[in-house]
């Protein structure tokens, strides 16, 4: 009954996929790093903000307390910022790294890292820095937003919803700002 | 035996495992960010970084044929079905046989049973188990509500199964939280007419919710020979959906329900009555974000479909499926890993031509799947996969792929793949019987296998403008054991026809000016299918197919005012070989007025500069499609 048998690739195009294939491992192996992961940049910049960042002694539950980030919606950068915050301190505190469920409540953060696509809530202003990775207009509530300029990951921050919150920013972050948003523009 | 054939060859087997478990990131390919941690503001500020992120899954780094048509593009080009909006579609066929039944493929085997293309709305696949095809005329969505139809032209086999073979058509609807207005349409014509409402809410618990009913109306067409055709028909339909979601995650429950009835047929002094349809669906998905970045989507569904054709088979049939998806990120790799269950009971009462035998059946299918997508470096991705689905007739397939994308250049994607795609048997392959009590002249094959494609793929997608943006493909299929008959008497379906399938298809989109968006597309195709040899199939491969060698489409949308918008479209289907149907060229034009108040008015002619053509099947019995003009009305709140 089975009239055609097991089939087989000819020859030809046996040696095609072959060929394929180890082309596709060769070019895995000598690949050298050509550039760095967006996301691994955005992460170490997260860090590195909160050195330039002054928080009041009360966003603190007490001296022991950790620093806390949420990140909201941006898997891979959670997963970065989890590995940096392993053995590193912000302000001589404990980092802690949590991954927000969307529209879990913020309370007890001190960064809040809302990753592309996730709307923020509007909050009473509280001493939380909010992050965000915007392409367009700087959404209403972000502190500071990330932007791709060639290739190159740039920020801008928005001073007056910094400062409302209770915040204090350093110059040199200031400094390194692509733009700076005030009140009544920038 | 039937196994051993389903397999690879061991060589490539033993490749694509290799392929797959050594995939590790290799050393260094990227800075650790504990590295990077260590370094200024100013530091950071000069690292180089890949423009694209992967798992954004940007249109431009997609490494498949995917061809996205937006809802805005269905409304502004004046689609009233959902086979008329996949029209839009460079990459599908799309034949219409008569007032209601469709052809559609995609690179090629297009006829009224074709059983290639995988099409799901919201995740629920609507093709028919029993011959595992889709029943045109029993597909209907809101239009309105459509988010956007992604349309993947090639194997998708090792993520969505067998039956992925040419394709997958993924119709989206919106989330209700984008539907709160309300909306009304109404609208009428030579050919047909339509009415349709659609409400949105707020539901208890943070959700939302709509529903929507529409009534559709076809007029009959006329035969090439001018003979009325019975096919004037109409259909109702209603359904909701409510979901409870937050940045995407969440809760979603919807349903529709319809039924349609179609003219009576007269033949041979008796009344065939018509083509009644019917049916009802339920769809519950879940899905979640974890520790870590994982992502759980968890969903269930029935579907029950009944069809009345006298002439043909009457199928009663249900389905119940359940299956869940895993995603999660390691390092540079994220690996989706998932399984399904479905089960399907039918019962196909005879017709007067053909009958299933046993009349009764219930199905089982379970699959498992697996896909690691590694980025190799910045410019480089690797995606394997695979898929094993168990039938209850071949047992287990496998379903392999392996995609490379390589980011040339910024939004330049240069991909390739290769995979194993597999059309499993359905009952229509094994219990058909004609005429519909013994002797018969022909009967399903108690061995029918499933049919296999290896396919290999290039493409190359590029945005080198922000206002411009292409995409080519090269496909070229490998078919073996496709579906043959016997000549008749005591015929039988065999696995006899085999052969190659070779093509292109390329788009591109260009933004000339603000305003005036221009499109083009078109698809070749060159089939190579021979009987084999031993078989005593009468037909041969004109029986699996009946498709032109190039499709081309252009169209321009215009905006003439902020109220007027213009939409022209221009297809040439080229010519089919057998039967014979003649090339034919479509000129349609779709212009809407906002006339302010939420309502719009909007005057839509198809066909314009023919006025009428046949688009399959055989002279002089088959329909010919005619010159259509359409006013539309439409508010919304």
């Amino acid at each position: 009954m089975n009239a055609t048998g097991p089939r087989r690739l000819r020859p030809g195009r046996r040696t095609w996929l072959g060929l394929l294939m180890q082309a596709c491992i060769g070019i895995a192996w000598s690949q050298e790093d050509a550039g760095a992961d967006e996301q691994h940049v955005k992460a170490a910049f997260l860090y590195r903000f909160t050195g330039y960042v002054d928080w009041p002694d009360s966003a603190f539950a007490s001296a022991e307390a950790p620093f806390t980030m949420g990140v909201l919606g941006a898997d891979p950068l959670y997963g970065e910022l989890t590995q940096i915050a392993i053995g590193r301190k912000v302000h001589e505190r404990s980092i802690m790294v949590r991954k927000l469920a969307p529209g879990e409540a913020t309370g007890g953060l001190h960064l809040l890292f809302a990753g592309r696509g996730v709307g923020l809530r509007p909050e009473p202003p509280r001493p939380l820095l909010i992050v965000t990775e915007v392409d367009g207009e700087m959404p209403r509530g972000s502190m500071i937003n990330f932007r791709l300029v060639d290739r190159h990951v740039r920020f801008d921050i928005a001073l007056d919803v910094v400062e409302t919150a209770g915040l204090r920013m350093s110059s040199r972050l200031l400094a390194v700002a692509r733009k700076i948003y005030r009140a009544g523009g920038a | 035996m039937r196994r051993a054939v389903a397999r690879l060859p061991p060589t490539t087997q033993a490749a694509l495992l290799a392929v797959m478990l050594s995939l590790a990131p290799p050393a260094g390919a990227a800075a650790g960010s504990g590295d990077l941690a260590e370094l200024s503001l100013e530091q950071l500020s000069d690292i180089e970084v890949s423009s694209v992120s992967r798992r954004d899954q940007k249109l431009s780094e997609v490494a498949t044929s995917l061809y996205v048509i937006t809802g805005d593009a269905i409304r502004r080009a004046g689609a009233r079905t959902l086979p008329e909006a996949l029209r839009l579609a460079p990459n599908l066929q799309v034949a219409r046989v008569d007032a209601n039944q469709y052809a559609i493929s995609a690179r090629g085997f297009n006829n009224a049973i074709g059983n290639k293309l995988l099409v799901m709305i919201d995740g629920r696949t609507v093709y028919a188990p029993y011959f595992s095809g889709v029943q045109w005329d029993q597909q209907s969505v809101m239009l309105d509500d459509i988010d956007r139809i992604e349309v993947i032209s090639g194997p998708g086999a090792s993520v969505w199964g067998t039956n992925a073979v040419n394709g997958v058509i993924n119709i989206l609807t919106k989330a209700s939280g984008q539907t709160q207005s309300w909306l009304a349409r109404a609208g009428g014509g030579n050919t047909d007419s339509l009415a349709a409402l659609r409400v949105g809410a707020q539901a208890p618990l943070g959700g939302s919710v709509r529903a929507y009913v529409q009534a559709q109306r076809q007029r009959h067409t006329r035969s090439e020979a001018g003979a009325t055709v019975a096919d004037g028909s109409h259909r109702e339909q209603f359904g909701w959906r409510a979901d409870w979601l937050d940045a995407g995650d969440g809760f979603t429950l919807q349903g529709d329900a319809y039924r349609g009835d179609a003219d009576d047929r007269i033949g041979a002094g008796t009344n065939l009555g018509g083509i009644r349809t019917s049916g009802e669906n339920l769809l519950a998905r879940w899905t979640g974000t974890g520790a870590g970045g994982s992502k759980l989507r968890v969903q269930g569904y029935y579907n029950h479909e009944r069809r009345e054709d006298r002439l043909i088979y009457s199928p009663n049939d249900t389905v119940f499926d359940l299956e869940f998806q895993h995603t999660v990120s390691l390092g540079a790799h994220q690996l989706d890993w998932g399984g399904g269950w479905r089960h399907a009971k039918d019962d196909i009462r005879p017709g007067l031509l053909f009958a299933f035998v046993p009349q009764r059946s219930s199905q089982n299918w379970r699959n498992l799947f697996a896909q690691d997508d590694v980025r190799l470096s910045e410019q480089l991705t690797l995606v394997a996969g695979v898929k094993l689905e168990h039938n209850g007739y071949t047992g287990w397939e496998t379903l392999p792929s392996l995609r490379l994308a390589w980011t040339t250049a910024p939004e330049h994607l240069l991909w390739a793949s290769i995979s194993r795609a597999v059309r499993a048997p359905a009952r229509l392959d094994r219990d058909l019987r004609l005429p519909p009590m013994p002797p018969y002249l022909i009967a399903g094959g108690p061995n029918f296998m499933a049919e296999v494609a290896r396919v290999l793929e290039l493409g190359y997608r590029a945005q080198p403008t922000p206002s411009l943006n292409f995409s080519a493909t090269l496909f070229d299929y490998d078919w073996s054991r496709l579906r043959s008959g016997q000549r008749p008497p005591n015929a039988q379906v065999q696995n006899m026809i085999e052969g190659e399938t070779r093509g292109a298809e390329f788009w591109a989109h260009w933004q000339a000016l603000e305003g005036v968006q221009l499109s083009a597309g078109g698809t070749l195709l060159h089939q190579n299918l021979r009987v084999q040899l031993g078989s005593t199939d009468p037909t041969g491969p004109s029986a699996l197919g009946n498709d032109p060698s190039s499709q081309w489409q252009l169209r321009a949308s215009l905006q003439l005012s902020h109220r007027q918008t213009l939409d022209i479209g221009w297809r040439r289907e080229g010519a089919l070989p057998n039967p014979r149907v003649p090339a034919y060229n479509a000129l349609d034009l779709s212009y809407a007025w906002q006339i302010g108040c939420g309502l719009e008015l909007s005057l839509i002619g198809q066909n314009l500069t023919d006025r009428r053509h046949p688009e399959l099947n055989a002279a002089p019995t088959r329909s010919e499609l005619r010159r259509s003009v359409f006013v539309q009305l439409r508010w919304s709140s």
